[in-house]
């Protein structure tokens, strides 16, 4: 520090948020009178009488409001509250608990719940606390395998899920905030029980040849559809998924394709044209993408099974 | 003062601004509750699960902004936000503000 610096002045940061604004609100309390009358051609009609207060709990207590109320809600909470955690049975025991969620589907709905993930020795367990609802629960018998997985979010960021095989053929994806340690409980927890392998080989382990955006020219009811998405060659298949789809629209398997032909068409990318896949079944994919040349070269090379490399027609 | 809700995708800017909301209404009971706590009127049990489901709340929303990757939209919307609030108090508190916006 200086010599002709002057002495040390108190500061304050004048700034406002509007959380600061909310709070004071609160803090304060607001009070609202209004009376109104409604009237046509200096009739009164309608009479209107607000009386309106809106304070933090503390300072509505202060003040002598809700008073009964706030006791009645919190002795209710009370007498129902012997029910943190989740209920266990007789002789099952917690083994840990971590913020978390279960990926519904089947349904309407498709959607993550959060909630807790609850793993006691018995069960595996999703449930929310408020309102309070089992989200999803399976006896730990019933789980064949277990398996951590990367998934892109909507963001584009990879997050890993678990994956959770059931003996009923079933699989149910859940989050955690610590997957990798509920895994490895998980697994502890189904110490011997579980299948060395996943039952279902996944996709995704698959060396993959080309990624990118790519467009699908998808078959609706109501006529087809240019709908963007993430495509995926690997070497077994073609996969295309939308952001906002839960599972791939369109798998192609390479053995399968006859044929990749492009064509000057109008498509989403403008001049790029659209690059058809012909299947053996006689099927037609219809597909768009920003360096069309690169996908249909890749998905030339990864049909090792044709004695000969199929004409591009191109123009 | 404009705040920015990017048009390019309305999805990620109408959840960012849904969110920004959810957080201020979060921030405002994380405060009463801290003052609840603080009022001394609250059982340490009452205190406890009080705390747990303001945490719950707060890893949840977390997640949804990581998972949508809107987390600096969120932030910048929160701060626009703020600076329009601030600008409103300053010109409310200090009346002469209004006399240079006159004169202008």
């Amino acid at each position: 520090m200086t010599a002709d610096q002057g002495p040390l002045r108190p500061t304050r940061d004048p700034r406002v948020t509007l959380d600061d604004l909310v709070e004071v609100l609160l803090n304060k309390g607001a009070v609202l009178h209004l009376d109104l009358i409604v009237a046509v051609a200096d009739i009164p009609l309608i009479g209107v009488n607000i009386r309106a207060a809106l304070a933090g709990m503390e300072t509505m207590l202060e003040f002598g409001m809700m008073r009964n109320w706030d006791e009645a809600t919190r002795a209710w909470a009370e007498r129902s509250a012997r029910r943190r955690g989740i209920d266990l049975r007789e002789g099952e025991s917690a083994v840990c608990r971590m913020s978390g969620g279960h990926l519904l589907t089947g349904g309407v709905y498709t959607g993550w719940r959060p909630g807790t993930v609850h793993l006691t020795d018995r069960r595996l367990v999703v449930q929310r606390d408020e309102p309070r609802e089992i989200l999803w629960q399976a006896e730990l018998g019933d789980v064949r395998a277990v398996r951590l997985e990367p998934e892109r979010t909507v963001g584009g960021e990879e997050r890993l899920r678990l994956r959770v095989a059931l003996a009923d053929g079933t699989e149910e994806l859940l989050s955690a905030q610590e997957p990798e340690k509920l895994h490895a409980r998980l697994t502890e927890a189904c110490a011997g029980r579980l299948d060395a392998a996943f039952p279902f080989t996944p996709a995704v382990e698959e060396e993959r040849l080309l990624e990118g955006h790519l467009w699908f020219h998808e078959p609706r009811r109501g006529g087809p559809l240019w709908r963007g998405g993430q495509g995926r060659l690997i070497g077994s298949a073609l996969v295309w998924k939308s952001p906002v789809d839960s599972r791939p629209a369109l798998v192609v398997r390479t053995a399968d394709i006859t044929a990749v032909e492009w064509s000057a068409e109008r498509s989403p990318t403008g001049d790029g044209g659209v690059f058809t896949l012909r299947t053996a079944d006689g099927g037609e994919v219809r597909l768009a993408a920003g360096d069309p040349e690169t996908w249909m070269r890749k998905l030339d090379v990864s049909r090792p099974s044709l004695p000969h490399p199929l004409p591009l027609k191109t123009g | 003062m404009p705040l920015t809700v990017d048009e390019k995708s309305l999805k990620h800017g109408v959840l960012s601004l849904v969110l920004t909301l959810t957080e201020v209404i979060q921030e405002a009971l994380e405060r009463q509750a801290l003052r609840r706590i603080n009022g001394g009127d609250l059982t340490l049990e009452e205190s406890e699960r009080l705390a747990d489901a303001l945490l719950e709340l707060d890893e949840a929303l977390e997640q949804i902004k990581e998972d949508h990757g809107i987390t600096t939209s969120v932030a910048d919307l929160h701060r626009g936000l703020d600076e329009v609030v601030d600008d409103v108090v300053d010109k409310l508190i200090n009346p002469q503000r209004w006399a240079e916006e006159a004169g202008q």
